[in-house]
């Protein structure tokens, strides 16, 4: 390469110096000499570094590789090469030329931080967000969760499809009468912690929830496809379980914590949001396998103690199982079922004596038919 | 020193094509490592803007790294962790706490409870203010010139306690103050900060904002008289004042939002012929409202065409697997074509940010500041480096906040 004219900034003050740059007599260095420096500057070609990104390609600005308390591992001096013959010898010889270089431990200390963000965003996540769901989850009184719960059927019947608040709410009396039947057969016999409301919407997903405070809400699509009368009081004595040992406000309080913090973690990326939201109702829509298990002894118990088979709740479970693949209820979604769950309805079942059913068929046809 | 010889114009020399290039290739890493390389796309944006910018053939040089600006996030997020988690479920309970039966609610109640709900965003409000001085310290402390660097002091907690304190002043006033606020919060920044070691001051008075202010004023005005006439309406007024003052709504409406961007042009232009660099060192800005609002609806009628564009074709793509689905599909085809819609909205996504990026950004940002004169530049040749300034958490605050707006 000929020696050729630059720019160097010195990286100590800002004014500008004329410089001359060379290869150094063993080829192995740049050689910057200039009227205005004290002394020639020689950087050892391996050294070299480039601004890498930049907008114009007729410059090249040089700096060399040096341990500096800087952001990057750069000496500050800077050569602004505007020479075509350089830039393009720079180019075709020096490989390393836009070669990031990080400081020695970065790697270490971005090993150490992840750790401690994943460590600290799960300790938030699994266990003390769902520890103080649990103690506020305590302590609420029951006025105001019984208002939350209606503030979040109300959302539900929303986002349901129900233009006004009620629409979508069944009464047809007979069919109303035969659902009330069925809840004081099932709490009657129970000293109860909570006044159970229950609903019908007319809707036709395959579901039933229980929202804070004793809020219970079947949707149509259930009733339409459950077998009989004993399978619908098998779910409900599920949800009542649910209600009682106060699963879905625990999961408000959880799922209020976590959603500010997921969406934060997955940054502003395009469609970070939606992710978040996904993640966020991955965590949200499922009980624990824990609160699942429990409110199943719990609907088997309460079934007992008020002489109803749970066969019908066995056998709900064994139909849902076998719509499984693309038709996947949403029941399913929030209650996933398991043979287990099945079999041990089942085997509760056999063990039964001295059942009857729920309803009679004239007050199982009105309840089917409670959303005409 | 006193000729015409010493003032250098500030020039702006970035290009459409390799710009977005740039942003549609790191936007699609981006989106293969789940966001995680948004740290060094936004890196490496910013290498090509600012080596865009030059004054007298020396361009700016950004220095930060996309590794410390994912380890600043990684610090913040642990912090935020906590806080954010915590106070969420704090005031959530708290919001249940005002929570009413809305069968019964009165309309006084549902207020109530709906501000406990917004109250949220009251608790991060801090967090955010801390992180735009942080951010904008960032910026400062990676830009260098000449070799030399910028830089800013500390003081972001100062920062939150004014900005709170203004901005509680411009809200009370009906926004009247808005000048105030704007002129101190850039104050502070200002002159908290430095080329090499010389440092920035803001000169100027707040009252001096007010010729900048006026459309918003007048746009505000024409709001309250609008209302007036509509509350006259309903109080036994004919139907013709109602659909005056519903014009007058609009009419008002509209005169704001141009109004703002008058304002913030002609208040970057007041505020930036107002600041000293080293006691000699001036600066003269001059953009034009005309030509960033073309900008913006040339831009924007642009982008909104192309992004429909873009749309349209994830959309016909849909519709061609369509004949699938006729029949029982199984779950497999189900899955990947959900994951293939998924993916092209996504990568359409990706070209609107890069799109956005040239088509408004890119445009406005070069017209700004090739509108900025530099006098007695030659005093520049003067000042020294500065100590390099190595932080903990970079501008992690504003990532993880999402406050990091386009570069």
């Amino acid at each position: 390469m000929q020696k050729t004219q630059a720019h160097f900034f010195d990286g100590l003050t800002a004014g500008r110096h004329e410089v001359h740059v060379a290869l150094s007599d063993d080829r192995m260095a740049l050689v910057i000499t200039g009227s205005t420096l004290t002394a020639p500057l020689r950087w050892p070609l391996m050294d070299l570094r480039a601004l890498g990104d930049t907008a114009d390609t007729a410059r090249l600005t040089l700096t060399c590789k040096a341990e500096t308390e800087d952001e990057a591992p750069r000496d500050p001096a800077r050569l602004v090469v505007l020479d075509p013959a350089l830039i393009t010898w720079m180019h075709r010889t020096r490989p390393n030329l836009f070669k990031a270089d990080v400081h020695r431990g970065t790697w270490k200390k971005l090993a150490t931080y992840t750790g401690g963000a994943l460590l600290a965003a799960g300790l938030m996540l699994f266990v003390i967000l769902p520890a103080m769901a649990n103690s506020l989850a305590r302590i609420i009184p029951i006025e105001r969760e019984v208002a939350l719960g209606k503030t979040v059927t109300a959302q539900m019947e929303r986002f349901l499809g129900g233009s006004r608040l009620g629409a979508l709410r069944c009464d047809d009396p007979a069919g109303e009468a035969a659902l009330q039947k069925m809840l004081a057969r099932l709490t009657g016999p129970k000293d109860m912690n909570y006044e159970v409301a229950l609903q019908v919407y007319d809707h036709g997903m395959v579901n039933a929830f229980a929202a804070p405070g004793g809020q219970v809400v079947i949707l149509r699509g259930l009733l339409d496809m459950a077998s009989g009368p004993d399978a619908v009081a098998g779910v409900l004595a599920h949800e009542i379980g649910h209600v009682e040992s106060r699963d879905a406000t625990r999961q408000a309080l959880r799922a209020a914590g976590s959603a500010g913090l997921l969406t934060m973690v997955l940054g502003d990326f395009t469609g970070g949001a939606g992710i978040a939201v996904l993640g966020e109702h991955m965590i949200s829509s499922a009980y624990t396998r824990d609160a699942e298990a429990a409110a199943d002894l719990f609907a088997l118990s309460m079934l007992d103690e008020a002489g109803v088979d749970a066969e019908g709740f066995a056998s709900f479970f064994y139909a849902l199982d076998d719509m499984g693949g693309i038709g996947l209820p949403a029941y399913l979604n929030s209650h996933p079922v398991t043979n287990t769950r099945a079999e041990q309805a089942r085997s509760f079942a056999q063990g039964q004596t001295n059942t009857a059913p729920i309803l009679d068929t004239q007050e199982w046809q009105a309840l089917q038919n409670i959303c005409r | 020193m006193d000729s015409d010889q010493d003032i250098i114009n500030i020039e702006y020399s970035g290009e459409q094509g390799p710009l977005f290039q740039l942003t549609f290739k790191t936007g699609l890493l981006s989106l293969i490592t789940l966001g995680i390389y948004r740290f060094w796309q936004k890196t490496r944006i910013r290498k090509y803007i600012w080596s865009s910018v030059s004054l007298d053939g020396d361009t700016l040089e950004y220095t930060g790294t996309g590794i410390e600006k994912l380890l600043g996030f990684l610090v913040a997020i642990v912090f935020l962790a906590v806080y954010v988690g915590l106070i969420q479920m704090a005031l959530f309970y708290a919001g249940i706490n005002v929570m009413v039966n809305p069968e019964t609610a009165s309309p006084q109640e549902v207020i109530t409870q709906t501000a406990a709900l917004y109250i949220t965003f009251l608790a991060i409000l801090p967090f955010l203010l801390f992180a735009i001085y942080r951010a904008r310290r960032y910026k400062m402390a990676r830009t260098r010139l000449r070799g030399i660097r910028f830089g800013m002091e500390k003081g972001a907690w100062g920062y939150v306690l004014r900005a709170l304190g203004y901005g509680l002043l411009s809200a009370v006033t009906l926004g009247i103050l808005t000048p105030l606020s704007t002129f101190k919060l850039e104050k502070y920044m200002a002159d908290r900060s430095y080329f090499g070691s010389a440092r920035l001051q803001q000169q100027g008075k707040w009252t001096a904002l007010y010729p900048a202010f006026k459309h918003v004023l007048i746009g505000l005005g024409i709001l309250i008289a609008s209302a007036a006439l509509i509350a006259l309406a309903a109080t036994g007024g004919s139907d013709g004042l109602a659909i005056l003052g519903g014009i007058g709504a609009f009419v008002g409406y509209i005169w704001i939002l141009i109004g703002s961007v008058y304002y913030s042009v002609r208040s970057f232009g007041y505020l930036t012929s107002n600041k000293v660099l080293g006691d000699e060192i001036g600066f003269v800005a001059a953009p034009r409202t005309g030509a960033v609002i073309k900008t913006y609806i040339l831009g924007g009628l642009l982008l909104s065409l192309l992004v429909s564009v873009a749309f349209g074709i994830v959309g016909i793509l849909a519709t061609a697997f369509v004949p699938l689905l006729s029949g029982t599909p199984s779950t497999a085809t189900l899955v990947v074509m959900g994951g293939l819609l998924g993916i092209g909205y996504l990568v359409a996504l990706v070209l609107v940010q890069a799109l956005s990026m040239i088509l408004i950004t890119q445009p406005i940002l070069a017209h700004y500041i090739s509108t900025v004169t530099v006098q007695s530049a030659s005093a520049l040749n003067r000042i020294a480096q500065r100590e390099a300034e190595t932080g903990v958490d970079a501008e992690g605050f504003a990532d993880a906040l999402d406050i990091g707006g386009a570069i």
